[in-house]
């Protein structure tokens, strides 16, 4: 069953048309990669998709329920974690899921419990200052705890992992694939590494429209064609290579590319390289990277 | 109830927390002692005043100090504690546009008019008893000195004020789920202000505006009948149910950043 | 006028005012930034105008809104 639709949806911003008839699904317990450059229109998608912006056409439907601009029931199955989560800073995290529990009427037993849990996954347990004085990373981790507080069947996170550091990154992307049982994620982020790392399925919004909608296997199966790169230690070693070997493009004096079009042609390639008695720095089979598809798309 | 109940108690906490509570009390309280001690002064002030004027031919007579001169004192600095507290409490809305610090609580799923009634609710109770604070503070030292007794409809007169003031307030309010920040904000309620200003120097329309509510300190003299400010009251209060109201419906089909 | 008959004004007003300077004071020195103005500045302005303005000043356009 699919947890969010989106049919025919665009939003304009006077002239600027944010998005045009955006139309994709996202099935349930699936990491749901959204990938753009900045300003694509990411974040104003997810904002729509909560209701907090209005869409000018087109229909959104969470948990198959209709989603209105301004109120939103449909919030309930939805956990948000935003770029930047802003937080009541004169209160402690404790205070802070308790209003937010509060606000969506759960029982209180039930509330301390999730309260615990929560903290522990994030690993704030121990934090009993006020969000005043939280850092970067620690705001993000609050955020993702709030987010998920009333079990929601969407996690909806808007670039979590871009404004820090390495370690902190790691942090986030373990959590959101722990909780990978519990939800569907929608994630949305222009680091393609961490796209790789762990979604499932992918979209790339270009341009206001999707590009490509696929699973990572789909995306990694639609090139056939991968390159064999080769590296010599000689100028002289790589000419003659490419004399033996026809289908080779040079890179530079050292490096040469050949398009492997059967499975068999590095075999091919290594007997070449034999019979000439050629040594080599490297041998490698290039795979198709998300971020050649990327640029592929963004250059057209 | 019990998101309404949470998000008050939220406000409540941030009014301690930032110190804005004990601000407005103490800036209350100052108040309150001030308008007394200032008509206690004022004997030996005008001693003071009139050696020197004597010289010049003048002679002033002895003045009569009484509650009178108490109350006159509160409705002359209460406006300025009133614009005070309007300052102070104005960006209840607008800073948490500017900090982003509604997404969370609105993509939990708390219904916008219950956000913007808690914080009206929560306003209107802190004018309440900074306000009362003031006004018991002075009537409580004009008993001591002298007697109360003399000013005539000294609560209605009072209350005439304190609902001009939670009309101020709805205002604001308004004009927050409409405007972005706060400097917009107070300069469009300044200027509605103005506005109804201009328009009570025409008498026909005059009974009917809040602010003729802020005049009610000529009743204490025991000149004008009650009934006049009537009209005031039953407008004045139309306008904050229109203001809280229209107030909800805009800020229910804002755009949040 | 004697001075007992001011003492009913004057312990409360000096007690409110202290009050009201110290938080300020205190607020002042555990903030580094400010919506306008800087430290020293705010200060100078609170000690002035000890009796409320300088405060009330303060909150109205030196404290930033966290």
């Amino acid at each position: 069953m699919d947890i969010l639709t989106l049919a025919q949806v665009s939003k304009s911003f006077g002239n600027h048309k944010v998005i045009e008839n955006l139309s994709f699904s996202v099935p349930e317990h699936t990491i749901f990669g959204f990938i753009g450059q900045n300003g694509a229109g990411k974040t104003t998608t997810m904002k729509i998709i909560l209701g907090l912006q209005k869409c000018d056409s087109g229909s959104i439907f969470v948990n198959g329920k209709p989603v209105h601009f301004g109120q939103n029931q449909t919030n309930k199955y939805i956990g948000y974690l935003p770029d930047v989560p802003e937080f009541y800073d004169f209160m402690t995290p404790l205070e802070y899921l308790k209003l937010c529990g509060n606000i969506t009427e759960m029982s209180k037993d039930k509330l301390q419990q999730r309260i615990q849990q929560l903290l522990e996954l994030v690993g704030l347990t121990s934090v009993n200052k006020p969000i005043r004085g939280f850092s970067r990373g620690m705001k993000q981790r609050l955020g993702i705890a709030q987010a998920l507080l009333n079990h929601p069947k969407l996690l909806i996170c808007d670039e979590p992992t871009s404004a820090l550091d390495p370690i902190g990154r790691k942090e986030i992307l373990d959590i959101l694939v722990n909780i990978k049982q519990e939800t569907t994620i929608l994630f949305s982020t222009h680091i393609l590494s961490d796209v790789e790392r762990i979604c499932d399925r992918i979209a790339l919004l270009h341009n206001g429209k999707i590009a490509f909608c696929k699973s990572l296997e789909e995306i990694k199966s639609l090139h056939k064609n991968t390159q064999i790169e080769i590296e010599f230690f000689r100028t002289e070693d790589a000419n003659l290579f490419a004399k033996k070997y026809k289908k080779t493009q040079p890179i530079n004096n050292t490096k040469l590319l050949c398009e492997q079009q059967q499975e068999n042609d590095i075999v091919t390639i290594m007997d070449v390289l034999v019979q000439n008695n050629l040594s080599i720095q490297r041998l490698e089979i290039l795979e198709p990277s998300l971020e050649t598809m990327f640029m592929e798309v963004i250059c057209k | 109830m019990k998101p309404i109940a949470a998000f008050i108690k939220k406000e409540i906490l941030e009014l301690i927390r930032t110190g804005r509570l004990l601000i407005l009390t103490i800036l209350f309280i100052l108040f309150g002692i001030m308008n007394p001690a200032i008509a206690k002064l004022t004997p030996w002030l005008m001693k003071m005043m009139s050696e020197s004027l004597s010289e010049t031919g003048l002679i002033l007579t002895e003045i009569n100090i009484n509650a009178m001169t108490s109350w006159t004192q509160f409705y002359k600095n209460i406006p300025i504690a009133l614009l005070i507290f309007l300052l102070l409490v104005s960006s209840t809305l607008t800073s948490e546009y500017q900090k982003g610090t509604l997404i969370n609580i609105i993509t939990k799923g708390l219904a916008r008019w219950k956000i913007f009634i808690s914080k009206t609710l929560v306003i209107f109770l802190l004018w309440t008893i900074e306000f009362w604070l003031c006004f018991w503070i002075t009537y409580g030292y004009n008993n001591y000195f002298w007697d109360n007794k003399i000013a005539s409809h000294l609560f209605f007169s009072a209350f005439c004020y304190y609902l001009a003031g939670i009309w101020f307030i709805s205002l604001l309010f308004l004009m927050s789920a409409l405007f972005q920040t706060n400097s917009i904000v107070l300069l469009i309620s300044g200027a509605v202000f103005l506005l109804f200003y201009f328009a009570s120097f025409f008498s026909d329309i005059k009974k009917y505006l809040p602010v003729t509510l802020l005049n009610s300190s000529y009743l204490l003299a025991g000149n004008n009948n009650i009934s006049e400010y009537s009209f005031a009251i039953i407008f004045t209060l139309l306008l904050l149910i229109i203001n809280i109201g229209v107030g909800i419906i805009i800020f229910n089909k804002r755009e949040i950043k | 006028m004697n001075i007992h008959e001011l003492l009913p004004f004057l312990i409360p007003l000096i007690l409110a005012e202290f009050i009201l300077l110290a938080f300020t004071l205190h607020h002042i020195l555990t903030h580094k930034n400010y919506k306008h103005g800087n430290r020293i500045l705010w200060l100078i302005i609170t000690i002035i105008g000890m009796q409320f303005i300088g405060p009330i000043l303060y909150f109205l356009l030196g404290k930033e809104d966290n």
